[in-house]
């Protein structure tokens, strides 16, 4: 069928633990969200059998809307205006996703890019081998063979380069003879993106102890990097080797018409879509329950980082471990002496060894969000890390850079470029005000200047991710109208100052106020009530020694879009510092959370 | 408060009296005494000048020494009319000499001004360098100050110098193409600081090297420096258990014709094409040429040195330049031991100080010209 003749698009999201289907239709020259419906995966025993969860959540979508979705047990794919789908398509993170291992020869070189290479394919990486890495040959070997990873990308070298360090890590591999997670038969894929010139060591090497697959370098030069290649050969061996190997997708993946994706794959391809098409930067965020999941575009170049140890349920200690007790506890408008810690410990266990419970008091949902706020910046440190520059290429410099020398491989990440921050995840998408999903965007993201905040309605962006490779006006038709819930634009001053000095004056007419103007204060968090779709041009002017971007004190006129929450003013300054003093902080937190109104009725209830 | 002005009555009026007395004093004609803050050996002899100087054809003075036991003086130094000091750098230490100043008339015999006795002797301290003195001591207590702080575990913050937080990469680079590390520690002897400072880097990256495996080339200009270097690259290889890895002809003797030398640093750029170069020490006329062939070869170019004159064709020709001073800073940046952060850490904050009291010094003197304030009497050494 003629892509420009599809009216009626099925997709699916087969997760860990749920299966997510969505139904998409044409209306008009619009593609909409129609309905949603979910169901258990069934990866797992008893079924073993993925497909059944697929026929399960689409039979829920079949009920909602009264279109038959299903036929001889199978999803119904026709050309017919009143029954089956036009086009059905799927994503997967089902059985622990897709986890490799990378290695490269110089850690911060080939080796990282390799890690880029992997982590935009949708992998989760499990460890980056290099020639410095510092590990010895036995460490290397060991490793390989503990983690079992589903195959193994081998990169190192730029053509023409290094050719012992390279057979070397090739050796390692050989020696270490892995066996893939699934299917004891086969052998482990492993793929060649290194120097061209040791192909042949390397086939000699791995070509009768693994299952070999070469491609294009994947930095032929330092100056140049070539990810492409890799990645496609990545998502090909997902689908002949894993997904082949688990349960039921080999059934799958004759009912769909574009190859199943990983599912972080997907959300990364929807971002770069979005971010292609309206010119933006974005950043998407996907807090799970194990891993937390960043993709970013700036500067056009995508990045995708997964912090596998950082997550709301099964990770949730690590993020304990990781943060410590005082910097989640910073975020909880409590003293310290009302908090007991030990209990405070056990609560966040338990939520670990029972991931699917749900915070039953206020106390509780303000905790799990100060977890989610602590997540959220140490996933966003490690992206930063990996969101670089190439290292180690040649640079052009002028007398001009005498006492300037930049440093190749900084990080991409510029926040004041940032125009969009969405959000996504039970935490955000499903947090019971949405104040509260830009509250924790805010304070774990810190934005600067000024930033769209948005999240994921009903995480359909996996799904959205794979049309996205197929239909992008769809995709991006149905992200922005069905998939985002606004919250607003965040106009955040960089710099510190005293507290009541003035920090930031807003000058503009507003919708149902007339004409505003306010003057806040340092240390101060306004929440300006716009609607959904309005815009206001405003007029911004940071007080000395503030910034919004155009330098100290220098003011800006820019569209301020509203959303669900509104356009949040947060004047707590750049870096974000939290009060020292234990009266000082609960009193901010206080005032800040007021403002917003994040917790409705909390002070009147601790009083009480 | 009561006694505090009565104090400082009492101080005004001794100072009154001490000044009123010293005026009343009447000042003796000829004065000996021996020259203060000297090694000894020396005299001063001053006298008043004779009312004879104003006569046409007064032909100046004479000085004449007696020593113990000496019937006759005898004449050291004839002094030409207007000066009224001579100093006696003939004399022995503690034996005390008689000196006498005569006029000497356009005619007629010399008119003796006046006799006066001092023994020359050298004293323990120049008080004139106690200035010197609370520097260095100054200076000493701020280093160990930081010295110990950094061995007691404090961090020590460093601000970040491109150059060397570049050195990685470089390496990194030259692994990943296959080609070697060219090292260059300039024309500079052993005895040079800027080629000690190029030494100790030059031992940080040969252990990198060595960690890496990559090849290290290191033409010398001085058969001594290549002596301590190759030692220094030997040990690098050795302390990161790779001994077996360390080739002697890596570190080698060129030549000590400088565009000799130069010549033969380009040709192994041109032949081996090594992805990185490092210019580290001193440099002359050659830096333009080394960094222009190494720019032109693709390499990585990483420089470093204490030549001012130097500094701009290195800053435009390589990927980072470390300034002079940021050159002796390397150690201690790339060990981070505590002795060498310490020491860093301590002259930065003594040249701050001192940097401080500089400016603060010559404000005060500009007020003091304009206000007459006598503070420029603070400034005066006393030297000469």
């Amino acid at each position: 069928m003629e892509l420009s003749n599809v009216k009626t698009i099925l997709a699916t999201d087969c997760g860990s633990t749920t299966t997510k289907a969505i139904l998409i239709q044409k209306e008009g020259d619009e593609y909409r969200l129609k309905v949603r419906g979910e169901a258990p995966t069934t990866v797992e025993k008893p079924a073993e059998d993925v497909t059944r969860g697929v026929l399960n959540a689409v039979g829920e979508v079949e009920e909602l809307t009264g279109r038959k979705l299903i036929a001889d047990d199978r999803v119904l794919v026709v050309e017919d205006e009143n029954e089956g789908a036009d086009i059905y398509m799927s994503t997967s993170s089902a059985g622990g996703g897709l986890q490799m291992m990378v290695a490269g020869v110089v850690k911060t070189m080939t080796a990282e890019s390799a890690q880029r290479a992997a982590l935009g394919a949708g992998a989760i990486v499990m460890d980056v081998l290099a020639s410095n890495d510092g590990r010895l040959p036995h460490q290397k070997i060991e490793a390989i063979r503990r983690l079992r990873p589903d195959m193994i990308l081998l990169s190192g070298g730029v053509d023409g380069g290094t050719v012992s360090h390279v057979v070397e890590l090739g050796e390692l591999i050989g020696a270490a003879d892995p066996r893939p997670r699934f299917g004891a038969s086969f052998q482990l894929p492993v793929i060649y993106a290194g120097n061209k010139d040791v192909r042949p060591n390397i086939e000699q090497t791995l070509g009768e102890k693994t299952s070999l697959y070469v491609v294009d370098n994947i930095r032929p030069v330092l100056e140049r990097e070539n990810l492409g290649p890799a990645r496609h050969e990545i998502h090909n061996l997902f689908m002949e080797h894993v997904m082949a190997q688990a349960p039921g997708y080999s059934k799958l993946m004759s009912w769909t018409a574009v190859p199943i994706m990983p599912t972080p794959a997907a959300v990364g391809a929807i971002i770069q879509t979005i971010a292609e098409r309206e010119r933006l930067d974005v950043i998407g965020v996907d807090v799970g329950g194990a891993t937390t999941d960043i993709f970013s575009v700036f500067q056009k170049v995508f990045n995708r980082t997964v912090s596998a140890n950082l997550g709301l349920s099964y990770s949730i200690s690590n993020v304990l471990a990781e943060a410590g007790l005082a910097d989640i506890i910073r975020w909880v408008p409590l003293p310290k002496a009302e908090l007991d810690e030990r209990a405070l410990r056990d609560r966040i266990r338990n939520k670990m060894i029972r991931p699917t419970t749900i915070p039953q008091t206020l106390t509780e949902l303000i905790i799990e969000q100060a977890i989610a706020r602590e997540a959220l910046r140490l996933a966003f440190v490690q992206h930063k890390g990996l969101a670089v520059g190439l290292k180690g290429i040649q640079q052009e410099r002028t007398i001009s850079d005498a006492f300037s020398q930049t440093m190749t491989g900084e990080t991409l990440v510029n926040m004041l470029t940032l125009d969009m921050l969405v959000g996504s995840g039970g935490v955000l998408s499903h947090a019971p005000r949405r104040v509260q999903a830009a509250m924790m965007l805010i304070d774990g993201f810190r934005p600067e200047a000024v930033t769209f905040l948005a999240v994921d309605s009903i995480f359909m962006m996996p799904q959205l991710g794979v049309l996205s490779t197929v239909m992008p006006v769809a995709a991006t038709q149905v992200f922005e109208r069905d998939c985002l819930v606004r919250l607003g634009s965040c106009v955040a001053p960089i710099g510190n100052g005293k507290a009541g000095h003035a920090c930031l004056r807003i000058t503009a007419d507003w919708p149902g106020r007339g004409h505003v103007e306010e003057e806040i204060g340092y240390g101060e968090m306004v929440l300006l009530p716009l609607g959904v779709g309005e815009k206001v041009v405003a007029k911004l002017d940071p007080v000395r020694p503030f910034d919004l971007g155009e330098g100290k004190g220098q003011a800006i006129e820019t569209e301020l879009e509203g959303g669900v929450v509104g356009v949040i003013l947060d004047c707590r300054g750049r870096p974000l510092h939290l009060p020292e003093d234990e009266t000082a902080r609960v009193d901010a937190l206080g005032r800040w959370l007021t403002a917003l109104n994040v917790y409705p009725g909390y002070g009147e209830q601790r009083t009480a | 408060m009561k006694n505090l002005t009565r104090a400082f009555t009492v101080f005004l009026f001794y100072f009154a009296a001490t000044a009123l007395t010293a005026a009343e004093e009447a000042e003796p004609p000829v004065t000996a005494r021996d020259v203060p803050n000297d090694a000894g050996g020396a005299v001063d002899i001053t006298w008043l000048a004779s009312p004879l100087e104003k006569e046409e054809g007064f032909q100046g003075y004479d000085v004449q020494r007696r020593a113990p036991g000496k019937e006759a003086f005898e004449t050291i130094a004839e002094i030409t009319p207007g000066e009224a000091v001579y100093q006696d750098k003939e004399a022995e230490d503690g034996v005390p000499y008689e000196y006498r100043v005569r006029a000497l008339p356009a005619e007629g015999p010399p008119v003796v001004l006046g006799v006066s006795g001092a023994a020359a002797s050298g004293q323990w301290f120049n008080t004139r360098r106690t200035n010197v003195l609370v520097g260095v001591i100054f200076v000493t207590t701020v280093i160990v100050f930081f010295i110990y702080r950094a061995k007691g575990g404090a961090e020590l913050f460093v601000r970040k110098i491109a150059g060397l937080e570049a050195v990685d990469e470089a390496i990194g680079r030259a692994t990943e193409m296959g080609k070697p590390i060219l090292y260059v520690t300039g024309l500079g002897d052993a005895s040079e600081i800027s080629t000690i400072a190029a030494m100790t880097i030059l031992a940080k990256v040969a252990t990198k090297t060595a960690e890496y495996e990559t090849p290290l080339i290191v033409p010398c200009y001085d058969p001594i420096v290549m002596m301590v270097e190759k030692e220094m690259v030997r040990e690098a290889y050795a302390e990161v258990g790779k001994p077996d890895a360390f080739d002697e002809d890596s570190v080698f003797y060129v030549t000590t014709s400088q565009f000799g030398y130069v010549a033969a640093v380009d040709g192994i750029m041109v032949r081996e094409r090594p992805a990185t170069n490092f210019y580290m020490g001193a440099f002359y006329a050659e830096s333009l040429i080394l960094a222009e062939t190494g720019a032109a070869t693709g390499a990585i170019q990483i420089a470093g040195t204490d030549r001012v004159t130097q500094l701009p064709f290195f800053i435009t020709a390589c990927d980072y330049t470390l300034m002079g001073e940021e050159l002796y800073a390397a150690t201690a940046y790339l060990s981070r031991d505590p002795l060498f952060l310490g020491s860093l850490k301590g002259q930065d904050w003594s040249k701050a100080v001192i940097i401080t009291a500089m400016v603060i010094g010559t404000a005060l003197l500009i007020v003091s010209v304009h206000l007459g304030t006598g503070f420029a009497k603070l400034f005066e050494t006393g030297a000469g």
